[in-house]
């Protein structure tokens, strides 16, 4: 579910890109210190994303020069400590770590194992962060609670099992400053939909071929894990529309230092994930740092 | 009163004209259209008064005369609200404008009819909860059972429609997958016609 939520990186101007950076081994590096390598293994994109906004309306970052097990060489810049990274690495645990309990809950043999022992690894650093950040615990098992309730009962609506993983993830806005907090609910709540449906849509095939529940299958009377075009228009009419909604509200919060990142992210990060999963030609962004370009922006590739 | 042109995104010594294009590029932003059905229509709304406030302010001070005009202050305004529909289903109206939500399901629920109005003011209320996947079902079918019905039709299209948001950001769109003008113009079409509708 993770790895959705990335800056279209040939956009970015070179400064931009290098604060993305320097926020996301910023994060790696909150992580670590607050829950060991173990934290630093869970990091992803998405919680840069919400790192980038509830920094919000900050008109600077301070950083420091910082080595790395992963960059052990030269120095590199790493936004300081701050409780924006503070929030977006204790949500991050938990929600991962939630995911993994709901996953062994859900899976049998082999698979569950995995999950268990993917979950034991994190407890003790679950267990921190749900005692720093208890309502968000609260929220994220109540709403993930309900979720699966949905998808046990094979739920029709895509809406409706979607509105579970939004509102779970619209609230982390409660961590931002009072002028923020409701259109980053907002943003949040649609960013929420876009993630859960678009995942369920790349896992339209493997759920069949498991015979699991797929909340886009069963919206559209999908029984062969293919999808029709009547399904694939309807679904980019509903992405994009919470798209824009989501860009209608993130209008709203105080412009600041992360502006023009989560301003890419919103305005193409988003729409190229979009449609990119509908056209299947999505690759769910692995963590790590982007080096070399996948493709070239306007060219062809071709053999030598 | 903060500094106007810290509002406008402007330094103190911007021409005329720039002062004139960062209005209307804001205008542009918080425009009522953008937030036709949205729960932070009122946010919009706010921002648009310190956005027409601020150049107001500069405007005057700049002509440092009485009187000088301001030419879009007054442009924006929401128009007033007309209520269509009998009984219940005003009510019902009436509470998804007001962004009662909760109230409007239980009328709705209530409802022994299922007609086009039911189906259409049942997209209403999925689209302002952000539900977009019902909504358009919901006005699929309030057009199936009433073709004819305008406010209908302009609510499924609006539903319907397939584009990304639209602003300039990076070096421009994406080759190949930029959305041009003319779709740019069908969608504030489209967000305009709506606010003759069930939203305002």
């Amino acid at each position: 579910m993770f790895g959705y939520v990335t800056p279209e990186l040939p956009e970015l101007k070179v400064r931009e890109y290098q604060r993305f950076r320097a926020l996301y081994c910023g994060l790696c590096h909150e992580l670590g210190r607050r829950y060991g390598l173990r934290g630093r293994m869970i990091l992803n994109y998405d919680f840069v994303f919400l790192a980038a906004l509830l920094a919000g309306g900050e008109e600077t970052c301070a950083y420091w020069l910082r080595r790395c097990p992963v960059h052990p060489l030269r120095r590199r810049c790493v936004c300081a400590a701050s409780p924006a990274l503070g929030a977006a690495a204790d949500m991050s645990v938990i929600l991962t770590y939630r995911k993994l309990e709901d996953g062994a809950e859900d899976s049998r043999g082999l698979k569950r194992l995995g999950f268990r022992l993917a979950g034991a690894f994190l407890r003790r650093a679950y267990h921190k962060a749900a005692a720093a950040r208890p309502d968000f615990d609260e929220t994220v098992r109540r709403e993930l609670a309900a979720l699966y309730g949905l998808e046990k009962a094979g739920c029709e609506s895509l809406d409706a099992t979607a509105d579970k993983f939004a509102a779970l993830l619209a609230s982390a806005a409660e961590e931002a400053g009072e002028d923020a907090r409701r259109p980053l609910h907002e943003l949040l709540y649609h960013v929420g939909r876009i993630v859960y449906i678009a995942d369920a849509w790349a896992d339209l095939g493997e759920d069949f071929r498991k015979g699991e529940y797929n909340p886009v299958a069963a919206r559209f009377g999908l029984t062969d894990g293919k999808p029709t075009d009547e399904a694939r228009e309807a679904v980019l009419a509903t992405l994009m529309g919470s798209d824009r909604l989501a860009a209608a509200a993130f209008e709203l919060l105080p412009a600041g230092y992360w502006t023009p990142v989560t301003e890419n992210i919103v305005y193409l990060g988003i729409p190229r994930m979009i449609r990119e999963v509908l056209d299947g030609t999505y690759r769910v962004r692995k963590p790590g740092l982007p080096k070399e370009p996948e493709r070239l922006t306007g060219g062809t590739e071709s053999e030598p | 009163m903060t500094d106007p042109y810290k509002t406008l995104g402007i330094p103190q010594n911007a021409s005329d004209e720039e002062v004139k294009r960062a209005y209307r590029e804001l205008a542009k932003k918080y425009h009522p259209d953008n937030y036709v059905d949205n729960p932070l229509a009122d946010l919009a709304q706010e921002k648009m008064k310190e956005i027409n406030e601020a150049y107001d302010i500069i405007t005057k001070s700049r002509k440092n005369a009485a009187g000088a005009q301001s030419g879009y202050s007054s442009g924006y305004s929401s128009g007033g609200s007309a209520y269509q529909g009998t009984g219940n289903y005003a009510a019902i109206r009436q509470a998804i404008n007001q962004g009662n939500l909760q109230y409007a399901e239980q009328l709705l629920n209530a409802c022994s009819a299922r007609d086009a109005e039911w189906n259409f003011l049942m997209g209403s209320l999925n689209y302002k909860r952000g539900w977009l996947d019902d909504a358009r079902s919901f006005f699929q079918r309030a057009c199936a059972m009433d073709p004819g019905n305008m406010e209908y039709r302009q609510a499924l299209q609006m539903a319907s429609q397939m584009n990304a948001p639209y602003r300039q950001t990076g070096y421009g769109p994406p080759a190949g997958q930029g959305m041009d003008m003319c779709d740019m113009c069908t969608a504030m079409m489209c967000a305009n016609m709506m606010c003759g509708g069930c939203g305002r």
